[in-house]
C-alpha cells in the first residue's frame, strides 16, 4: 500500500518536474514545480520524515516558490522566445544529461537484488516524532545551526543591498 | 513505514528528478527557469538523503535535508535579488544576452 502510494506520488512529481522544464511560460513552470514539491512532500511522509514534509510544503512551496512568483510578476518578465539561438554545445549537454540518466538507470537496475537494505531490515525509527530530530539539531549540530542563522541574516542583508536603487545625487 | 518501499524506487525517483533538473539548467535560457532547475536538483538530492536515512534508520539524513532547505532559502533570496538588479540594468534575463562580463 505504502509502496503504491509512493510510486504514484513519485511519478506525479517527476511528471510535473518535466512539465516545469518544458514550459515556456515561467509562471506556469513555477506552478508546476509547486505541484511537484507537494508530491515530494508526500514521498517524505512515506519515508517517515513528516517534519521535513511539513517544512517542504511551508518553506519550499509556500515561501521560496512564492518568492519566485513575486519576482516574476513584479518584473513582468516576457515569455522565452523560441529556442532558435540554442547553441550546439547546449544540445550536446542535454544529450549528456540523458546519457547520465541512462547510466543511473542501468546501475540501479543491475544492483536491484543487492540493494534491498530498506525493505525489511530497517529498524523502526524512534521518529515519526519530531523530538529526537530537535534533540539532535540542538545538541550535536548546534554549531551548524547557529552558523545557519548567521548565514540567513547575511542573505537578508545581501538581498536588501542588491535590490536597493542607487541614491540619486 | 519504510518497510514496504524499496530503496531502488527512491533512488530512481531521485535520479530522474536530478537529471530533469540538470537538463533544464543546461538547455533553458531564461535565468529564472535555470534557477528553478537548480532547486529541483537540490530536492532530488534531499529525496536521496531522506531515503538513505530511512533505510539505515538514522536521523542524520533528515538533519542534512533540514540544513539544505534553509540554505536553499538563503540562496533563493540572494539569487532573486541579483535577477531583479540585473533586469533593471539590462531589461532581460535571457542568459545568452547577458554577456557584459564576456571578453
Amino acid at each position: 500500500m505504502d509502496r503504491l502510494v509512493f510510486d504514484a506520488a513519485a511519478a506525479i512529481a517527476v511528471l510535473f518536474a518535466a512539465l516545469m522544464v518544458l514550459h515556456r511560460n515561467p509562471i506556469k513552470s513555477v506552478l508546476a514545480l509547486v505541484v511537484s514539491f507537494f508530491f515530494l512532500a508526500v514521498c517524505y511522509v512515506l519515508l517517515s520524515a513528516p517534519f521535513l514534509a511539513a517544512i517542504q510544503v511551508i518553506v519550499y512551496a509556500g515561501a521560496i516558490l512564492v518568492l519566485f512568483l513575486f519576482v516574476l510578476m513584479l518584473l513582468n518578465i516576457p515569455q522565452e522566445i523560441s529556442q532558435q539561438e540554442q547553441r550546439p554545445i547546449q544540445q550536446l549537454l542535454g544529450g549528456a544529461a540523458i546519457l547520465l540518466f541512462a547510466v543511473l538507470l542501468i546501475s540501479l537496475l543491475s544492483a536491484r537484488g543487492a540493494t534491498r537494505v530498506s525493505s525489511a531490515g530497517a529498524p523502526k525509527l524512534a521518529a515519526d516524532q519530531i523530538a529526537p530530530l530537535a534533540r539532535l539539531v540542538f545538541s550535536e549540530y548546534l554549531l551548524s545551526f547557529e552558523a545557519l542563522s548567521v548565514l540567513l541574516l547575511a542573505a537578508l542583508v545581501g538581498a536588501f543591498v542588491l535590490v536597493e536603487r542607487e541614491k540619486r545625487p | 513505514m519504510i518497510g514496504s518501499i524499496p530503496l531502488t524506487h527512491v533512488l530512481l525517483t531521485s535520479g530522474a528528478l536530478f537529471v530533469i533538473g540538470l537538463a533544464g539548467a543546461l538547455l533553458r535560457r531564461s535565468a529564472i527557469t535555470i534557477f528553478l532547475s537548480v532547486e529541483l536538483m537540490m530536492n532530488a538530492a534531499n529525496l536521496a538523503l531522506i531515503g538513505y536515512g530511512a533505510a539505515l534508520g538514522t536521523l542524520e539524513g533528515q538533519i542534512a535535508v533540514f540544513f539544505v532547505i534553509a540554505i536553499a532559502a538563503a540562496e533563493a533570496s540572494v539569487g532573486l535579488a541579483i535577477f531583479v538588479a540585473l533586469f533593471r540594468h539590462t531589461e532581460t534575463i535571457d542568459v545568452n544576452r547577458i554577456n557584459l562580463l564576456k571578453w
